[in-house]
């Protein structure tokens, strides 16, 4: 009646309809992404056929990936490109900032405005619309010459993504013991030293959760991107909106595009699937 | 560096850069949303006080629409994504076989760019020569005019949000689900009772907090609804599925009226406000930093 982690009866029948249900679910959830691989192997005019099975129903061919890497290569690996550099740079300011804050915030008392109330009043920051800052963001990098520049594009993926980055920071800190820290301190080890050397190290794990959720939220960013960099600093994402033309959509190309735009996060997030929860749910939910 | 140096040391960075990068910014927009900047033509604002709000409130129903589809979107796609994910999460919750090869399937839709879903289903979902209405048609139905019916055109924005989102909401339940105490199940076992009433009588009550942060937290993110409706529908037909955060854009972007746009938006960040402080009140009550 009651498993080990699981609640309810378990009957056989009950046990098979789960099974169902959740294959209907999984095929439901997988359809839109083995249908773009499916498309992305067809001629242009096979592409807007709904044929399934290769070789059979259609004639598999490399011509969208040979669109995206020979003919429009250019274009392709520019936005390949940035969309890395973006993602890089961007998550990397991230957490570093966010680090910095996170540890402050977790391991010194502030008295005049409590700990948490500026914790708080960073992560408040996250909740905003984006369209809010759009504007005055247009008229900054346009006056700093950072109009379809990557530095733009990174300075405010850097900004969209720092109070998550302080807030789980700070998360992570606070589970770790101070003791390690406190004891070099009366070594003489300075405040830097002992949050490089010792805090650092030992907080690797939440590290590299915040770096990634930080690179995933990046790459996948679209507004901003259209707003700022249109065509030098263009990223996978603007290169897939591209993919619609006054003759409407080419399925082929949105297909093989959309493939490469999905394929490094879905990695990632895969890898790090048990710190997603915990950042999408603001830490909220941990697993 | 003394202790009250470090401290400062370490949160400044993040705390100036926030303020150059996000709160400048926001007090920017404030104040030309007092202003009308036509940018293509005029080369600088020219302050006309309540003007803009005045307008977007009282005389302009696009606004209104705006808002209205907002609204309704935010509201049926969270609702039905909570059902659906405590359905999910309720049948995960039992340990079996493959287990972690589903969890694994379902975190996919969240991890891919929103653009890329979004476009992703515009051509699926095309009325003549997409996938789904093939597929629709050969087991015997009539095709459906997912973007081409003003009517229906919503209701497929929302299908896509509960196919990119319904995972998350399962996902932390399901998450919530494994940190609940199992002698309290044990207990109403040897009591007689059956799952239906464990679930309403002890699983529901206790995981009520966690629901209620995880619809706001998604409320919040669904309320900026801007990549789902430039790749499907382009916020057409007319301009039947135009969110807010698309609004904003064209105002801004295409027509560069930047004082409106600056208007709308702030109309939209009160909006966005109450339900930041609601979020952030219960962090404030649940967590001990």
């Amino acid at each position: 009646m009651i498993t080990e982690h699981g609640i309810g009866r378990r009957k056989p029948l009950g046990a098979t309809i789960i099974i169902i249900v959740l294959i209907i679910f999984a095929i439901w959830t997988l359809f839109p992404v083995i249908w773009a691989v499916i498309t992305s192997f067809k001629e242009p005019g096979d592409s807007y056929k709904p044929t399934f099975i290769p070789y059979k129903q259609f004639k598999p061919t490399l011509h969208a990936w040979e669109d995206a890497f020979i003919t429009t290569r250019d274009r392709t690996l520019r936005s390949l490109r940035n969309s890395i550099v973006i993602a890089t740079l961007s998550s990397t300011a991230t957490l570093l900032l966010g680090a910095f804050a996170g540890y402050s915030l977790a391991r010194y008392e502030f008295k005049k405005w409590k700990n948490k109330d500026i914790a708080l009043w960073i992560l408040s920051n996250r909740m905003f619309p984006p369209v809010a800052v759009m504007i005055p963001y247009f008229l900054i990098m346009q006056h700093l010459h950072l109009l379809d520049n990557v530095l733009g594009i990174v300075m405010v993926h850097t900004t969209m993504n720092l109070p998550l980055s302080v807030w789980l920071m700070l998360d992570f800190f606070s589970e770790l013991p101070k003791d390690l820290e406190e004891a070099a301190m009366i070594d003489g080890c300075g405040h830097l030293k002992a949050f490089f050397y010792i805090a650092l190290p030992i907080s690797a794990p939440g590290l590299v959760a915040v770096y990634v959720l930080a690179f995933i939220f990046s790459w996948n960013e679209f507004l901003f991107v259209i707003v700022l960099g249109f065509r030098k600093a263009m990223t996978l994402p603007v290169l897939i909106a591209g993919s619609l033309t006054v003759r409407g959509l080419d399925f082929w190309k949105v297909a093989s595009l959309s493939i490469l735009a999905i394929i490094p996060p879905v990695i990632l997030a895969l890898i790090l699937s048990r710190y997603l929860v915990r950042g999408l749910t603001l830490g909220a939910i941990k697993e | 560096m003394g202790r009250k140096n470090a401290k400062w040391a370490f949160l400044l960075p993040a705390l100036v850069y926030l303020m150059l990068m996000a709160i400048l910014p926001l007090v920017w927009t404030l104040t030309l949303s007092f202003t009308k900047w036509h940018a293509n033509i005029m080369p600088k604002p020219q302050w006309v006080g309540l003007n803009n709000y005045k307008y977007f409130l009282f005389e302009d129903p696009r606004f209104w629409h705006a808002l209205g589809f907002t609204s309704m979107y935010v509201g049926i796609s969270v609702t039905g994504e909570l059902i659906l994910g405590l359905v999910l999460a309720t049948l995960l919750s039992h340990r079996f076989r493959g287990r972690n090869f589903f969890r694994v399937i379902y975190l996919i839709p969240m991890a891919c760019p929103p653009i890329a879903v979004a476009f992703l289903w515009r051509m699926m979902l095309h009325p003549d020569i997409g996938v789904i209405n093939t597929i629709l048609k050969f087991i015997g139905l009539s095709g459906v005019k997912w973007t081409t019916s003003a009517n229906v055109a919503p209701f497929t924005i929302i299908m896509v949000d509960m196919w990119e989102w319904t995972p998350f909401m399962f996902l932390t339940l399901l998450a919530a689900f494994q940190s609940l105490p199992v002698e309290l199940y044990q207990a109403a076992a040897v009591d007689g009772a059956n799952s239906w009433q464990m679930f309403t009588h002890i699983t529901l009550p206790l995981i009520a907090p966690v629901i209620v942060t995880i619809s706001l937290i998604r409320a919040i993110d669904a309320f900026k609804l801007f990549e789902l409706v430039f790749g499907i529908t382009g916020a057409g037909p007319g301009s039947a599925t135009e969110s807010l955060s698309f609004y904003v854009y064209v105002i801004g972007m295409k027509w560069f009226k930047l004082g409106s746009g600056s208007a709308v938006s702030w109309l939209f960040l009160i909006i966005l406000l109450i339900f930041a402080i609601i979020l952030i009140s219960r962090f404030k009550k649940q967590r001990t930093v």
